[in-house]
């Protein structure tokens, strides 16, 4: 099984909603988005349009994250190929940053809550009291919730079903049809790193 | 407004921005890797030219600046506390293998000077034990030179440091920093019997291969069509790295010392070959200081 995800750029109507759900599930630092959107721009006046790109892990087949890593703190899991960080592992040197051409991967440097002076509230304490510092954050897809039968909590909070998850290696499931049959793509294919995040045409 | 605001502010507005620069190997306690590169690329070819020459100097300052540069290695990661997991991964990644690199290094280095320095304590540097150490010693210092090139060849992120001349390029400033490590030994009466002119020599070669490498880069930089890439090389040319690129790697490392080798101002002296080496040596720090501050992220667009 090799999980992964297809986002319609059709669909996406650039809500952050999968940005907020992902910062709530995995009570992420400021500065720390394992779930982004970015704007884009393209055209000329009269007929400009702007589009919306949602990118997170792209949990590549062969991901240059988990090659340079020197400690086997990024890993791949063999069920499910997700690429996934041991925290206990990393010693926080940030060649993984470097070697993402996705740019997915973040340093966790020091404890910072959202509210500054007023300390973590109640919620970041529970939610964030995992995360360590001094090592890389990244997604995973939201694993714990995948293995309980439950999909990534941007896919389950896309108010247009814009994020379609499931198996890359399954030829019967919505995402190997949906990228055969509307032109799915990946962002930069040229890396070699075959990426598990697809797009479809707007 | 607290350090960390500050730094949350100011990744906000590079993921605004379409080329992200690259802080995390060039600010904060990334700057050590800078310095780490710069330190055990000196020290490395600093000892292979000490062991050519059988310069007592150059080989104990290899020594005491990849001990430095490992520290500033350390320094740079956020968990040294970890630091001896980064063995394991030797397989696949530079990192490892350069910490590979620095255990043999420091190992081999360390037995062969005392062969060398007190050779009544375990024997000459004709004995078996210094000859392995030597063996040693090189192979480590040959991995610290190829691991510096090759790990940036492997950051795919970073476009401008996506180059296979990269390796070559560290490889020439390696010689460029041991040629001129020997240089300064002989501005402080050390190594008698090196002859200068030969010396020289191999400096200008070295200095004129990373001059057509770093020309080579420019133009493949270029060639990609990689407007991240772009945008680095004009960081260095007319951006923010400007200073350090014409200032301390024109001016100081290729100028002043092709001017005082060519005896425009004094003829050659200790005093001139001293200062040909600690100008060279300072170049290649801002050479190293603006190749790893210009890199930026590449862009994610909808292709």
């Amino acid at each position: 099984m090799r999980l992964g995800m297809v986002i319609d750029l059709k669909r996406c109507i650039g809500c952050y909603g999968c940005q907020l759900s992902c910062k709530a599930e995995n009570g992420t630092p400021p500065g720390v988005f394992f779930a982004r959107v970015l704007k884009q721009v393209s055209g000329k006046y009269p007929t400009v349009q702007n589009t919306f790109l949602p990118v997170l892990c792209n949990h590549c087949d062969d991901p240059p994250c988990v090659e340079v890593c020197p400690t086997g703190a990024a890993f791949v899991w063999e069920e499910d190929g997700i690429v996934d960080v041991d925290h206990d592992k990393c010693v926080g040197c940030r060649t993984c940053m470097l070697a993402c051409p996705y740019s997915q991967r973040f340093f966790n440097d020091e404890t910072r809550p959202y509210f500054g002076e007023g300390g973590a509230t109640p919620f970041e304490t529970a939610r964030a009291s995992h995360h360590q510092t001094g090592v890389i954050l990244k997604c995973n897809l939201c694993r714990d919730r995948v293995r309980d039968g439950g999909k990534p909590a941007c896919v389950e909070n896309c108010p247009t079903v814009a994020r379609i998850f499931g198996d890359f290696d399954d030829p019967n499931s919505e995402v190997s049809h949906l990228i055969k049959e509307r032109g799915g793509f990946p962002l930069r294919p040229e890396k070699g790193t075959k990426p598990r995040v697809y797009y479809l045409p707007a | 407004m607290t350090h960390l605001d500050h730094r949350y502010d100011q990744l906000i507005d590079d993921l605004k921005s379409e080329y992200r620069p690259q802080r995390e190997w060039a600010e904060g306690r990334g700057f050590f890797l800078i310095v780490g590169h710069f330190l055990v690329g000196l020290a490395a070819g600093a000892w292979l030219f000490g062991l050519g020459f059988e310069d007592s100097f150059a080989l104990l300052s290899g020594w005491l600046l990849a001990g430095l540069g490992g520290l500033a290695h350390l320094v740079n990661i956020a968990r040294p506390e970890r630091a001896l997991r980064m063995m394991t991964r030797f397989r696949t990644s530079w990192v490892s293998r350069g910490f590979w690199g620095l255990v043999f290094f420091m190992i081999g280095a360390t037995v062969y000077l005392v062969t060398l320095l007190a050779p009544a304590a375990i024997g000459g540097t004709d004995t078996i034990i210094a000859q392995a150490a030597m063996a040693l010693s090189i192979a480590g210092a040959v991995i610290l030179i190829g691991y510096m090139g090759f790990v940036y060849t492997a950051s795919k992120g970073i476009p401008f440091w996506d180059s296979n001349l990269h390796p070559v390029l560290y490889m020439s400033y390696a010689a460029r920093g041991g040629a001129a490590m020997v240089l300064l030994g002989l501005a402080f009466g050390a190594g008698t019997g090196i002859d200068a002119e030969i010396l020289l020599e191999l400096w200008l070669t070295a200095t004129a291969l990373a001059a057509i490498l770093w020309i080579l880069e420019i133009q493949g930089a270029y060639a990609s069509r990689d407007d991240a890439a772009i945008r680095s090389v004009r960081d260095i040319l007319s951006g923010r790295l400007a200073f350090a690129f014409y200032a301390g790697m024109l001016l100081i490392g290729l100028l002043l010392p092709a001017v005082l080798i060519a005896g425009i101002v004094a003829p050659l002296s200790s005093a001139v070959m001293g200062t040909v080496a600690l100008a060279s040596v300072a170049g290649d720090f801002f050479m190293k200081y603006a190749s790893i501050k210009a890199g930026r992220y590449l862009p994610l667009r909808i292709p």
